[in-house]
């Protein structure tokens, strides 16, 4: 039978919050699992207080050396573990997309830590119009 | 009901005919109203006295004095400010002629209350000085500050005094001293005179204001503005400053009293063998057994210690380096927790994604124990119902990170 990683839903009406498990495909599933790898909190945290630029966060408690261990085995992860499971590197990523997201939110940050660029691209702007191409068209890919 | 017309600074009498009734809210003449069968009486005593009240004494409430109250109380029957100087109500009367034909004649009440049944009175003088030097600095016939008269919003009400709140200024120190030269909370509360848990409420609300203007938000300014114009406040006394010299900070309330608990509340009759050393702990022990000696439990036990070590006969030396001892221990223990706080963050794997981080936290699954059903184990238990229904499991957060 397929050992599969998947989640478990748990939690109340509307505040979901997941078991990562390791479970027999064929099983119900909330059945108890093969073993617990972790949890997953999909409702997002406002940022600590005092970090004034801090964004929201979401908390995943993973056995990060287990999950490794029954991946090697042959454990089949889910779309939704494997996406999980691909952020800290343990697979692949499946689709491509969230690596482009993360190079977007990498280049907005470094975009915004840059102070006044309203300034730097109005100084900029006749070299650019002589060079007939816009500014900021080379970031957007 | 037609909408009330809001007339402009000039005075009522001089723009209504003085010879009939002043009214500033026109009335349309109407036998009845739509929704009710009886008549609507023009002209009564009530709505007469009423619109008198309005263009007379109540004028005065219309209009707040800048960095006063603005309270019943503080004025007599006939509108007058019972604490102001004669010079005072003059240039007053001066800007609104013509309203205050009545008033004239009128003798101003001396200051009746100073004091009387205040237990403050040591706080409520230094506040007073304060004012007062403002006042002279302004003028002669500048305004006195409140007193305990002024401060009772219901006329009725006697014994309701309205307490001061920390003024901007104030609230800004506390901040600094705690935020830039890393005073403990307790160190702020006992330098300003404000209790332990309105200080973390003040450093609290501060920064999330700081972080507010950081962000770009708007501020409702003028709103706490309005609002704290007319409320007392405890002033700030800023100690680097030359005028200020060897000034003492006002103290804006108590901050070691002992808070009452529960298990106190009842009468205790203990029989005690004469020969025994009865102590404030067995005393604590004699209401509940878990319950700590009044010497733990209030607010600053430091400041009793400190007052042993006057009273033993130590030297001011070695009271200074004892004092030092305790707070290099404080600043090392605090020092640990943030350094442990700090390893726990670098410890967790943070993956932004595009509206929020993935935070990853890395644990062994061997916490849940050999019979999987340890709580320390993560994720929800197999088994056995949530207990959040259960009797004795509190629901409300115990605690709030800051």
């Amino acid at each position: 039978m397929v050992v599969r990683i998947r989640l478990a839903r748990f939690g109340k009406k509307h505040a979901p919050f997941y078991n990562i498990v390791v479970a027999h495909a064929r099983t119900a599933r909330n059945s108890k699992p093969l073993e617990v790898l972790g949890t997953y909190d999909p409702s997002p945290k406002p940022p600590k207080p005092g970090d004034t630029y801090g964004r929201p966060w979401k908390e995943v408690k993973l056995d990060i050396s287990r999950a490794r261990y029954w991946v090697g085995v042959g454990a089949q992860p889910s779309d939704t573990a494997w996406r999980l499971l691909s952020m800290i590197g343990i697979l692949e990523p499946q689709y491509r997309v969230l690596q482009r997201q993360g190079q977007v939110v990498k280049a907005n940050t470094a975009a915004k830590s840059i102070i006044s660029p309203s300034k730097a691209t109005s100084g900029l702007s006749d070299a650019v119009e002589a060079s007939g191409r816009p500014v900021g068209e080379d970031e957007s890919g | 009901m037609p909408p009330r017309l809001r007339t402009t600074n000039v005075p009522c009498t001089l723009t209504c005919c003085p010879s009939v009734r002043s009214q500033c809210i026109t009335q349309p003449s109407r036998t009845s109203r739509q929704f009710s069968q009886t008549s609507c009486q023009q002209v009564t005593l009530r709505r007469r006295k009423f619109y008198d009240w309005l263009n007379g004494p109540g004028l005065a409430l219309k209009e707040p004095i800048p960095g006063s109250t603005n309270y019943l109380g503080a004025y007599d029957r006939y509108g007058n400010l019972v604490r102001a100087s004669p010079g005072w109500q003059r240039r007053k009367a001066g800007e609104q002629q013509g309203q205050s034909a009545e008033q004239e004649g009128e003798e101003k009440k001396e200051e009746a209350a100073e004091g009387q049944e205040s237990p403050d009175e040591l706080e409520m003088a230094a506040r007073r000085t304060e004012q007062a030097k403002k006042a002279e600095q302004a003028g002669g016939d500048a305004l006195p500050p409140e007193t305990v008269e002024d401060l009772r919003p219901f006329p009725l009400n006697k014994h309701f005094r309205s307490q001061p709140v920390l003024s901007e200024g104030l609230r800004e120190a506390i901040y600094q001293r705690v935020k830039r030269d890393g005073a403990t909370v307790s160190l702020a509360s006992v330098e300003f005179g404000v209790s332990n848990e309105r200080v973390g409420a003040v450093v609290r609300l501060k920064q999330m204001e700081k972080e507010w203007i950081a962000q770009g938000k708007t501020l409702a300014a003028p709103y706490s503005k309005a609002v704290l114009d007319m409320l007392p406040t405890t002033p700030y006394v800023d100690p680097n400053r030359p005028e200020n010299k060897g000034k003492r900070p006002i103290t804006h309330e108590p901050i070691n009293d002992l808070p009452v608990h529960a298990a106190t509340r009842q009468q205790l009759f203990v029989p005690v063998a004469e020969s025994r050393h009865f102590t404030r702990v067995d005393a604590g022990k004699a209401f509940d057994n878990t319950l700590l000696p009044a010497d733990d439990r209030i607010p600053h036990p430091e400041l009793v210690q400190a007052e042993r070590e006057l009273a033993s006969g130590l030297s001011f030396e070695e009271r200074k380096k004892l004092a030092e001892e305790r707070l290099a221990a404080e600043q090392a223990r605090k020092a640990q927790e943030e350094a442990r706080l700090k390893a726990e963050d670098a410890a967790l794997k943070k993956v932004p994604q595009r509206r929020w981080d993935f935070v990853f936290q890395d644990f062994s699954i061997e916490t849940v124990g050999k019979s999987e059903r340890s709580l320390e184990g993560v994720g929800w238990r197999y088994g056995f119902p949530h207990e959040d229904r259960k009797k004795g499991h509190v629901k409300i957060p115990t605690k709030v990170e800051a």
